[in-house]
């Protein structure tokens, strides 16, 4: 990004000698003059430049003086050569840029006191640091305010064309959805086409805006940036984990802003050093729920039918009380717990302590264990440890990018622009298997579109192709031939050609992305929710390690295959042990070692190996009457599972379910106590994001009404219950962390990991392979025709989304089914024709819309809305290994009603 | 001691010469003309320039001064002031203060609000009886302040004018901030104010 040194991850660029204010500096050669000058701390002033992306100079500020030229030459355009003389100080130039910033003054409205970025504003800035009290010729434009888009509103008179706007959307984020156009004698900033804005709504380039001409729609003329308490925290809508200032003023949030913004382009750039430090339409627009009016603020106890307000002792004593209970009568195994995993790792370490050392039982899940468990799983069998092996870095530098099953812009934004860094930069070939239309399709170099629910024999053909055209990395397969050859024979009834007719895209086309992914240097797979949420998500994540690993890109340094997590802390959860099968640290729970150290460290005994029972498994005990009661921490089955689950009914079976949420759901209605629990803004402690970072989550406002922390919930509970806790903030609880999982908080640098597959290839591989690649079609039903897919939207994150309002806004539930457009006109409909869809599971009546994205023959419904309950016609198939149901994906006929 | 000083000392005491000599000082101003006001029944006539009760104003128009920009909140030095602004629904793109605090228990009355408002919105006033039963009165809000603008006018505007803030009706204007428009239609002509 910037203007980048003439160079790439392979080569190294020279490195150069200039001069700058009389001292040495050494610079790479190529590298735009005014970075070489900011990373000396030298800090002059530029308006229109942001090393996020290309030089543009049309402010004319960062001017210095190169001897051997009589005027003064801007230094964001000029490339930094050997042997420059440069100066950046002195009074001529400062009288330069003085008259720079009068040229920009001239035209700019003084209206500072109703001004947004009054403040934080670097014309202000620089009129003040240069002394501008005269404006010989001021000129008004008069423009009128652009109030057409949904977050936010350009007022042209404050613009000073410096193009940042224009530039980080074409060039970082690659939307393009901002031009200049001449309108009224001025050139203006507006929307492609002069129509109201309608984009991603990312909001980066009101990030990155130095004066106030675009401005924010949800704080507009709010409060002033001087009045706001900021506090740097990370936001807890998706995996990527990014860093966002929560802007608050008393028990308000206010608004969100961004590290990326017209102020980081000095001095040492550490707040975006990862990434462009942007956020994405939820991160940045969807704060609104922190400070809702629909939030709980005090417990509630059933009372009949009702659900009744009531103060914590009371309600406490209770719950304690029938707990204690269910556990006399029942044993502890007749207490389950599930938790959410927008969670901190803290209170996700002290829920699974709860369940086992206080409950005394090892039924507890996460959501993790709606997909990501397929991988972790998958990745600690095949190689030894349970996370994604390639960070942000590794992904900007690698040469190709085989993107399967994810629709990356829309469900991690900020993972995508870290690809599209590194098609953009660094020339990246990306390989994208969808079968949607996906954002990162369109800008990848090899798009693919596949048939419905063919993401495994996908797979299979790349194997094939991989090993057919002999493209397999000696190296590799010569320390383990029996392997190889033992997935050889697996694959020999495969042909390519028959996989090409069930997956719809061309053998040539499997030996092409075979080539690209086995011949260059540095080479990532990536699959997301259209594997890991999927059948067969474990057999699948195995295969693509089985092909990573022939191709010779198993801990090659920058090579991995990797995965992305749909909330933020679903890697904290599966590392903080919450799952049956793990203890923390991801150890084994029947791992006698592991045991001993926990249970010394706990000062008590674990229950029995034998009796964890997973997310499907605990649902299904509590229908049959085994689980008694169930403690349920933001978790929401109810609204998440299929009706054909029946969570309903098992609910209703329980003598106690407790919910603990900061909002009223559907599995909290159903519920005999609701405890109020605060959100991230209102917490400390820690998320686990998709690389393994550890990123800090600090407290920006008091809890709203009488919510309290999660943890400090379950402290109260496990005292209550007889335990001696005491743990008087999150810290503490980091601090037994710490002891138990030394060097798991890694600030920001996660370690390493080694991928260790000579176990997993040598026991057992040839018998597993076996009855992993086969040679069935995919099942097709002629009287469903259409695949139904459920997924996620990029204004939208799990269900929490929807309670805030800004969200809604853009995105509201339109309850219709997204078709293609051909498929639309087949059928003969038009939009919001009410049509009849019908899966194995049943039917329901919806009205239709199209939609760009959909391939042919494909549908789709967004999963956080059940109105219509369209995930009611999904079927769930319960993977035998992981135990991760999958619900997204379904056959349907679909005629008109 | 001679005869003579203690003939005056008996003197003096049997006729209680030092009270006649103090009475003097007192029946003298009996017919002074009195150097005190009587406070509440008379009041003084105070400078222009005199600090008093803060007051907003409104434009001849009637529309309210303040664009709510928190400068004000920003240049107190002892925090009373406190500015919450947002969008005038009635009328986009218009901010105003939605609510404007003041605590005048706190109030140092420097002046430094009123030279800090870019619209002169606010101006002192030559009021400074605040006393009350109920402290809570104290916390003036906008209603209570544009009020006082209103009843002292005259005074609030004297008192910029004193202070080299605002010369006449004429000039005022100049420092009315208009706000833009939104986009209605691709061409729209300038509103009339501005042409």
């Amino acid at each position: 990004m910037g203007l980048k040194p003439a160079t790439n991850p392979d080569v190294e660029a020279t490195s150069i000698e200039l001069s700058i204010d009389g001292k040495t500096v050494v610079a790479k050669d190529g590298v735009s003059l005014y970075d070489v000058i900011s990373s000396t701390g030298k800090i002059i002033p530029a308006m229109c430049y942001h090393y996020t992306f290309d030089p543009f100079g049309s402010c004319g500020m960062c001017l210095v003086m190169q001897e051997g030229k009589k005027a003064p030459v801007r230094s964001c355009t000029a490339k930094a050569t050997a042997g420059m003389v440069i100066r950046t100080e002195g009074e001529d130039l400062f009288l330069a840029r003085k008259k720079a910033v009068e040229k920009h003054l001239s035209v700019h409205p003084l209206d500072c006191p109703v001004c947004d970025a009054d403040g934080h504003c670097e014309l202000q800035d620089m009129a003040f640091q240069h002394g501008v009290t005269n404006l010989a010729s001021a000129k008004q434009k008069f423009i009128p305010e652009d109030t057409r888009s949904l977050v936010l509103d350009f007022n042209m008179n404050r613009c000073i064309a410096c193009a940042e706007c224009i530039n980080v959307c074409k060039d970082v984020l690659m939307i393009d959805a901002l031009q200049f156009m001449k309108k009224g004698g001025f050139n203006q900033v507006v929307a492609k086409g002069d129509l109201p804005l309608s984009c991603e709504f990312c909001g980066d380039c009101l990030a990155v805006c130095p004066v106030g001409a675009i401005t924010n729609k949800y704080s507009k003329y709010l409060y002033k940036p001087w009045q706001m308490k900021k506090t740097a925290t990370t936001c807890n809508y998706c995996g990527d984990g990014c860093q966002l200032y929560l802007e608050t003023k008393d028990s308000e949030v206010i608004r969100v802003t961004s590290p990326l913004s017209w102020k980081n382009k000095w001095g040492d750039r550490e707040e975006t050093a990862k990434g462009h430090g942007g956020l994405c339409v939820r991160g940045r627009f969807g704060f609104e729920y922190l400070d809702s009016k629909t939030r709980l603020t005090q417990p509630l106890v059933r009372e009949g039918n009702q659900l009744v307000p009531k103060p914590w002792l009371e309600a406490m004593h209770q719950v304690v009380d029938r707990f204690t209970d269910v556990k006399q009568k029942h044993g502890a195994d007749a207490i389950a717990g599930l938790i959410t995993a927008r969670c901190t790792n803290e209170e996700l370490y002290l829920f699974q302590k709860l369940m086992r050392t206080v409950f005394g039982s090892n039924h507890l899940d996460s959501s993790a264990r709606y997909g990501h468990m397929n991988f972790v799983h998958a990745s600690r069998h095949a190689l030894g440890f349970g996370r994604t092996p390639n960070d942000w870095e590794d992904l900007t530098k690698a040469k190709a990018i085989l993107v399967i099953g994810s629709n990356i812009t829309e469900t991690n934004p900020l993972t995508a622009v870290r690809i599209k860094e590194a098609i953009r930069v660094y020339k990246a070939q990306v390989v994208v298997l969808d079968s949607t239309v996906t954002n990162i399709g369109k800008l990848a170099s090899h798009p693919f579109l596949i048939k419905p629910g063919t993401e495994g024999w996908v797979i299979d053909g790349l194997v094939k192709a991989t090993i057919d055209q002999d493209l397999v990395d000696e190296n590799a397969i010569s320390k383990h031939p029996k392997a190889y050859e033992a997935l050889k024979a697996a694959l020999a009834n495969i042909s390519l050609e028959q996989i090409a007719t069930y997956t719809g895209i061309s053998g040539d086309a499997y030996r092409e992305i075979s080539a690209i992914m086995a011949e260059v240097p540095r080479s990532i797979f990536l699959c997301a929710e259209g594997i890991v949420r999927r059948p067969d998500g474990y057999q699948n994540v195995l295969k693509l390690i089985d092909l990573a690993w022939i191709t010779g890109k198993l801990g090659q340094p920058g090579c991995g295959v990797n995965t992305l997590t749909e909330e933020p802390n679903e890697q904290g959860a599966v590392d903080m042990g919450v799952a049956p099968e793990f203890l923390p640290g991801q150890g084994r729970y029947d791992d006698t070692a592991a045991r001993d150290r926990f249970s010394k460290a706990w000062e008590t005994t674990l229950p029995a190996t034998a009796t964890g029972a997973n997310l499907m498994e605990i649902l299904k005990r509590c229908k049959s009457g085994q689980i008694k009661a169930l403690y349920v921490i933001g978790e929401n089955p109810l609204a998440t599972l299929p009706a054909s689950v029946e969570v309903r009914s098992a609910l209703e079976r329980l003598e106690l379910l407790v919910v603990q949420d900061p909002f009223l759901t559907d599995t909290g209605r159903q519920a005999h106590f609701v405890l109020p629990a605060c959100t991230y803004a209102e917490k400390e402690g820690t998320f686990t994001n998709l690389e393994g970072r550890v990123l800090r989550v600090r407290q920006a406002m008091d809890p709203v009404g009488e919510s309290l922390p999660d943890w400090h919930i379950m402290t109260a509970l496990a005292n209550a219950l007889g335990a001696q806790w005491g743990y008087e903030s999150a810290n503490d609880i980091q601090t037994e962390i710490m002891k138990l999982l030394p060097g798991y908080y890694n600030l920001g640098q996660p370690r390493k990991v080694t991928p260790a597959p000579d176990q997993y290839l040598t026991n057992g591989y040839a018998a597993e392979v076996k009855t992993r690649y086969r040679a069935t079609a995919p099942v097709t039903d002629a009287k469903r025709p259409f695949a139904l897919v459920m997924g996620q939207l990029l204004v939208h994150s799990g269900k929490m989304s929807t309670e805030a309002p800004g969200l809604i806004n853009i995105a509201p539930n339109t309850g219709k089914l997204r078709m293609n457009a051909g498929d639309m006109q087949r059928l003969g409909l038009q939009e919001g024709t009410k049509v009849r869809v019908t899966s194995e599971r049943g039917s329901l009546q919806l009205g239709v819309q199209p939609d760009i994205a959909q391939a042919p023959n494909t549908c789709f419904f967004p999963e956080h809305f059940n109105e219509p309950p369209v995930k009611d016609l999904m079927a769930v198939q319960v993977d035998a290994v992981t135990g991760v149901p999958s619900f997204k994906h379904t056959w349907v006929s679909i005629e008109k009603a | 001691m001679s005869v003579a000083t203690l003939t005056k000392k008996i003197l003096h005491a049997a006729l209680f010469y030092e009270i006649w000599d103090a009475m003097k000082v007192t029946f003298r101003h009996m017919f002074h003309r009195p150097i005190t006001f009587q406070y509440p029944r008379e009041q003084r006539t105070l400078p222009d320039t005199h600090r008093g009760a803060l007051s907003l104003l409104r434009y001849d128009d009637g529309r309210e001064r303040c664009v709510g920009c928190d400068l004000c909140e920003a240049a107190c030095p002892s925090r009373c002031i406190k500015v919450i602004s947002a969008e005038d629904p009635t009328r986009p793109l218009q901010r105003y203060a939605t609510e404007f605090y003041i605590d005048i228990t706190k109030c140092v009355f420097c002046g430094y609000c009123v030279e800090a408002c870019p619209v002169n919105a606010l101006a002192m006033t030559k009021m400074y009886e605040f006393s009350t039963h109920d402290k809570r009165t104290l916390l003036f809000d906008k209603k209570r302040l544009y009020d006082i603008g209103e009843r002292h006018l005259s005074d609030a505007k004297k008192y910029l004018y004193a202070h080299n803030q605002e010369k006449n009706v004429e000039e005022s204007r100049e420092y009315r901030y208009y706000f833009p428009q939104s986009v209605l239609k691709a061409t729209q002509s300038t509103p009339k104010h501005l042409s």
